[in-house]
C-alpha cells in the first residue's frame, strides 16, 4: 500500500453524511461510531467546510472517516 | 539362358541400389528442413500449442527412425504431411500469441483505474476500522464480531493487493486484474459489513 494517505476529501470511498435538520457532530459521531466523543475526528476531517464544530447546517456534505 | 537371368538379376539389383541411394539425400534434407522449421518456432509453439509441437516432434523422431533403417521412401512419403503440420502449428501458435497480446493489452487498460481505486478503498476501510476501534461502544449496525472480521479481512485485502501489484510489476496484467478484482470484491464486502456503503 502507498505510504501517503489520500486526503479524505479526495477519496471517493470515504463515506459522506448530508447534514439534516437537528444534526450535531456528536449525534453524527454517535450514529457512525457509536461514540459521540469522536465528533472531533469528524470535525478535523471536514476543516475545509467547517470552522466551528458547533456550527453545522442542513445540506452540508460531511466526510465520515 | 541361365547367364541371361543372372545378368538381369544383377541389373535389377544395381537399379535398386542406385534408386535407394538417390532417395537418401532427399530424405535427409526433408528431415533437416522439418527440424529447422520446427526449431524456428519452437519457443512460441511450446508456449501456445504444446500438444501440436509434441505430435510433430514425434513425427520427426519417427522419420529419423525410418531413415536409420534405410527406409528413405517412407521418409519422403511422410514429408508433405509433416510440412503441412508444421505450417499449421506455426499459424496456430502465431494466432494464439496475437490473442494473448490483445488480452494483455486489455488487462493493462483495466489495471490503470484499479491501481488507484483499490488503495483508496483500503485507506477508507482502515480509517473506519481505526475509528471504530477507538469507540467506547460500537454503532448498532456493527457488531464486535463484524469489526474483528473486518480487521482480519483488511489484512487479507492488503496481502491480496500486494500479490496483484507484484503481478502487474512483472508485466502479467491478466493475473494482476484477476487478483485486483478479487481484492476489490473483498474490500467492498468489508465496507458493506461496516455500514460504509450508503
Amino acid at each position: 500500500m502507498a505510504d501517503e494517505k489520500t486526503p479524505a476529501g479526495d477519496n471517493p470511498y470515504t463515506q459522506t453524511h448530508v447534514v439534516q435538520s437537528g444534526d450535531t457532530l456528536s449525534k453524527i459521531a454517535q450514529k457512525y461510531y457509536g461514540d459521540a466523543s469522536l465528533y472531533k475526528q469528524i470535525f478535523e476531517a471536514n476543516r475545509d467546510v467547517l470552522k466551528d464544530p458547533n456550527k453545522i447546517f442542513p445540506g452540508q456534505k460531511l466526510k465520515i472517516p | 539362358m541361365k547367364k541371361q537371368i543372372v545378368w538381369l538379376l544383377a541389373a535389377m539389383m544395381a537399379v535398386l541400389l542406385v534408386g535407394c541411394a538417390s532417395q537418401k539425400e532427399p530424405a535427409e534434407q526433408a528431415i533437416a528442413s522439418a527440424e529447422s522449421a520446427v526449431n524456428a518456432t519452437r519457443e512460441m509453439a511450446q508456449k501456445y500449442v504444446p500438444d501440436q509441437l509434441a505430435g510433430i516432434d514425434a513425427s520427426i523422431a519417427s522419420a529419423k527412425d525410418a531413415f536409420a533403417k534405410g527406409d528413405y521412401k517412407a521418409v519422403l512419403n511422410a514429408a508433405p504431411a509433416l510440412t503441412a503440420a508444421i505450417s499449421g502449428m506455426r499459424d496456430a501458435a502465431t494466432a494464439k500469441a496475437a490473442e494473448a497480446e490483445a488480452a494483455m493489452g486489455k488487462a493493462k487498460d483495466a489495471w490503470g483505474p484499479m491501481s488507484t481505486d483499490v488503495p483508496k478503498m483500503v485507506e477508507a476501510i482502515q480509517s473506519r476500522v481505526d475509528m471504530l476501534s477507538k469507540s467506547h461502544h460500537l454503532p448498532p449496525h456493527v457488531s464486535k464480531d463484524a469489526l474483528a472480521s473486518a480487521k482480519s479481512g483488511l489484512d487479507s485485502v492488503k496481502s491480496m493487493w500486494n500479490d496483484a501489484s507484484s503481478a502487474a510489476t512483472s508485466g502479467d496484467y491478466t493475473t494482476a486484474v484477476t487478483k485486483g478484482q478479487a481484492t476489490k470484491d473483498k474490500a467492498t464486502e468489508i465496507m458493506h459489513s461496516l455500514g460504509m456503503t450508503s
